[in-house]
Parts: C-alpha cells; sequence; structure tokens
C-alpha cells in the first residue's frame, strides 16, 4: 500500500517534534475515508490529510492512550476520517525504529485498517530548512515491521510540505501546537488545532 | 538584533521574576528559558544579587535541551567558580556530559563522586539492575535533590516498559509527598498498564485518591472512569462489585461532562466536543 503525507499532515508531525525536543512523541495519522474498494486492492495511494499530536514523554502507559483512541476515533467518524497510522519521533539519543509502544499501538490501529502505518520521525535531523524529509515509514509485510525507502512519492507535494513546514518552524509556531496531554492539562486545549491548519492553508 | 527587552517592553526584573515563574511551575520551555535567561545574564548579572546562581542552574539545563553548548558551559563553569565542592553543581557536570552523550565520561564522573563520598551509596535493589548507561548515571544522582531523581528514574522505567520498578520509584515519591496529587496518578497509570484485576483495582483507587487531592486532575478522572469500566466489565467480578464499579465509572462519567461543558461554555469550542458524548458508550455495561 502505498501512503501519502499531505502538507499538514507532515508539517504537525514535525511542529510537535519540534516543540518538545527532550522528549519522544507521539501521535496518529488520519486519512479521508472511501467508499470505493477496489477489488484487486491496488487503489491510488492513501492520503493522509492529518495527524494528531497525541503525547509527548512517557508514551508507554496505557489509560490516557486509550482515552486518546477512543475519542479521536469518534472525532473520526463524526468527520468520516479514518485513523490508518501513528507517528513516533524518539529522543534524540536513540535510534528510529518502531518500539514496542509503536507496534502496539498500530497492532491496535490494525484491526480497523489493516494497511496501517508506522512513520518515525528523526529527530536528530530536524533542521528550520527541511531540506530532506527527516521521517522512516514502515509497513507491515509478513508480520514485521519493514523500512520503506522515502522518496518525494511519499508526499503529496513535497516542495510545498517543504516550504510551509520550514515557515512554520521559523515562526516558532510549535509553541501553539496542542497535543493530547496539553488536551489533558486544559480541555480548552483543542487537539484538532484550528489555528495551525489554518496558518498551514493560508501559506499553501 | 533587538533586545527581548527592547522588543518586549519588559525590564530585567519581569525577566527575572519570568524565569521564577517558570521553576516554580517546573515549566520545560526551553527555548524561552534560553532567551530570556541569556539576556539576563549578559546584561543584568550584577542586579540579580544570589538570585545569579539558580537563574545559572536554570539557564544550564535549558541550554542542553537546546543544544547550545556554549551557554550551558559558561553557566557551569560560574557555578563551578561559585561552588567549587557542590554536589549539586557536580551532578549539572555529569548531566552536560550526558547530553553530549559522552557516557563513558559521565559514568567516570560519578564513579569519582561516589569515590569522594562513599556515604553516598545507594542501597535499594531497584537500582541494581539499571538498564541502560544514562540509567545508571541518572541513579547515581539520587544524593542530590532525590524527588526529582526518583522521578525521572521511574519515567526511564516506564520507558523501558519495567513497570513493577517505575511502581517501586513512585511509592517512594508517594510516600514522602503524599498530598502530590501527580505522584498518585502517575503510580495510578503504571497499574493499570500492568494489568490484571489486582492492579486494575489499585489502579482505581490511586485515581480516586488523586482526585480528592485535585478534583480537576482530568487524567484522575478518566483513569477512574476507565478502571471502574473495565472492572465493571468483567466476567470474573461478583455482582456486588460490578455495581459498585458501575457506580463510580458512571459518578466519572458525569463529572467528565461537566467538565468539558464548562470549559466549552468558557471557551466556544463546538464539534470538537461532540465526539466525546459517544464516548461513554464504548464500554457496554
Amino acid at each position: 500500500m502505498h501512503i501519502q503525507l499531505t502538507s499538514q499532515a507532515y508539517c504537525k508531525m514535525l511542529l510537535h517534534t519540534a516543540k518538545y525536543p527532550h522528549c519522544a512523541v507521539n501521535g496518529l495519522l488520519v486519512a479521508e475515508k472511501t467508499k470505493e474498494k477496489k477489488k484487486d486492492g491496488h487503489g491510488g495511494p492513501v492520503l493522509c490529510v492529518d495527524c494528531v499530536p497525541l503525547f509527548h514523554g512517557t508514551l508507554a502507559l496505557a489509560p490516557m492512550l486509550e482515552v486518546a483512541l477512543t475519542l479521536i476515533d469518534s472525532w473520526c467518524k463524526e468527520n468520516n476520517y479514518v485513523i490508518v497510522g501513528y507517528y513516533q519521533a524518539n529522543e534524540q539519543t536513540q535510534d528510529s525504529r518502531p518500539n514496542q509502544v509503536a507496534q502496539k499501538v498500530a497492532a491496535r490501529i490494525s484491526e480497523n485498517f489493516n494497511e496501517a502505518v508506522i512513520v518515525m520521525v528523526d529527530s536528530s535531523r530536524l533542521t528550520m530548512s527541511c531540506f530532506e524529509p527527516i521521517v522512516f515509514i514502515y509497513d507491515h509485510v509478513e508480520n514485521k515491521w519493514k523500512n520503506r525507502e522515502v522518496t518525494t512519492d511519499a508526499f503529496e507535494d513535497w516542495n510545498e510540505a517543504q516550504t510551509i513546514t520550514s515557515a512554520l518552524l521559523v515562526g516558532r509556531s510549535y509553541e501553539n501546537l496542542i497535543d493530547f496531554d496539553n488536551h489533558l492539562d486544559d480541555l480548552r486545549n483543542d487537539w484538532t488545532n484550528p489555528a495551525i491548519n489554518k496558518s498551514v492553508l493560508d501559506l499553501c | 538584533m533587538a533586545s527581548l527587552s527592547e522588543m518586549y517592553d519588559v525590564g530585567w526584573e519581569e525577566m527575572r521574576d519570568k524565569l521564577r515563574k517558570w521553576r516554580e511551575d517546573n515549566c520545560r520551555n526551553s527555548e524561552q528559558i534560553v532567551d530570556v535567561g541569556e539576556e539576563l545574564i549578559s546584561e543584568h548579572s550584577s542586579k540579580l544579587g544570589d538570585d545569579i546562581w539558580i537563574i545559572y542552574e536554570q539557564v544550564m539545563i535549558a541550554a542542553l535541551d537546546c543544544s547550545r553548548d556554549d551557554l550551558a558551559l559558561t553557566c557551569l563553569q560560574e557555578l563551578r567558580k561559585q561552588f567549587p565542592d557542590s554536589h549539586r553543581v557536580k551532578r549539572l557536570t555529569g548531566m552536560r556530559l550526558e547530553a553530549l552523550e559522552r557516557y563513558d565520561d559521565a559514568n567516570k564522573h560519578y564513579d569519582a563522586i561516589l569515590q569522594e563520598d562513599p556515604t553516598n551509596t545507594v542501597g535499594s535493589p531497584a537500582w541494581l539492575a539499571a538498564p541502560r548507561k544514562n540509567v545508571t548515571c541518572l541513579c547515581l544522582s539520587r544524593f542530590v535533590g532525590d524527588q526529582e531523581a526518583w522521578h525521572e528514574l521511574s519515567e526511564l522505567y516506564i520507558n523501558e516498559h519495567d513497570y513493577g520498578k517505575a511502581a517501586f520509584c513512585l511509592e517512594e515519591l508517594m510516600m514522602t509527598n503524599p498530598h502530590n496529587h501527580l505522584y498518585c496518578e502517575q503510580y495510578a497509570e503504571v497499574k493499570y498498564t500492568q494489568g490484571g484485576m489486582e492492579n486494575l483495582e489499585l489502579a482505581r483507587k490511586y485515581f480516586a485518591q488523586a482526585l480528592r487531592l485535585n478534583n480537576r486532575n482530568m487524567r484522575a478522572l478518566f483513569g477512574l472512569y476507565m478502571s471502574a469500566s473495565h472492572i465493571a466489565a468483567s466476567p470474573k467480578v461478583s455482582a456486588k462489585v460490578k455495581k459498585d464499579n458501575i457506580k463510580y465509572a458512571a459518578w466519572a462519567a458525569a463529572q467528565i461532562n461537566r467538565a468539558y461543558k464548562v470549559s466549552i461554555e468558557m471557551s466556544y469550542l463546538d464539534s470538537t466536543f461532540h465526539c466525546f458524548y459517544s464516548f461513554f458508550f464504548f464500554i457496554g455495561y
């Protein structure tokens, strides 16, 4: 299955990573639900239109993750989205392979979407200019998570993604990025990030 | 380039007070701390009096987060000059070595400190099986600021999925800080993650305790709802336990409902939270 990231999805993942440089962060990737089911299973690429930043710091605790998955699942149903993947950026000193947490969440997502992907963000290569994609995409093949080569094909429009992400990083928009942890600290914090979505749209 | 005080029209006192507030609230907004702290230190150090030392420490730690080793080293050197024998400053030296990924040097550094002062040995068996180099470094820092070290250690154990040891650290923290709702709530989360009926019931009790200490802790409220719901839904519990837990879950649900209503009214958010109402039906009982 071919997955593509929109500028909004890529940008918000990187903003989340940039906001917490000293922590691991994670989140979910969503795509629009398509009604047609191609019989041979080889339709067009699945377009990840958005991501929902979840937690920062300790990612390996169950209760809030369950709450987040349930709430976000409901939100997806209301907005005709489906959760198609999971992203994680490890602490800078660790490697970028999907760990136990990533695999567990991805397995959970696979119950509803059988070609779930894991996107690992390489936070050690995060720069203001974003001159190259810093994600690794993993597919579940033969019971293992296999790394796929990431080219500009993995993006709906790499140049746009690069420009927008760079602009928002320079402008320190990540200070206003809300993840689910922030929401739990204060319910008024909106994890759909409407303000950042608007900034992305304005820059398109 | 204009200084912060010029750009935002703030005086040095405001900047100093801001740093203090971030210290008290335990904020880890490292970039802001570096921006404000660097300017305060370079332009106004003479006015800060004894505050300057804690500011050097705060800025040093933030600088490490932002990979500003130049600034971190400057702060560290000032602290070393002023407090040459301080264990606290030695811990900061170790922290900088760890941030630079010089783990062998960090280890040697901590070994040297222990040699100087062998009474700073750690006796609890939980420390002995530390899984990673930096965990070993960290556990040796328990002789300074115990609380912080125990908490960081619990987080490291959680990241290593060693929930038993994480629980041990949090138990220590709860013992010495019985009124801290955060430790109760985190302990409950660890128990919940460990799973099994006994742990779920413990989790529910500690979520409830966290709520007694702070009735606005949303994580505790959600946690109470989740643990009570799971217990109620289990086929292994007696009818009475089921009934009690349904009551707890229903109470938690009502509180969560109310909290969302209040926050929506306060902020005019709308559709995002409609999804919340279907939340309560995910565990049928």
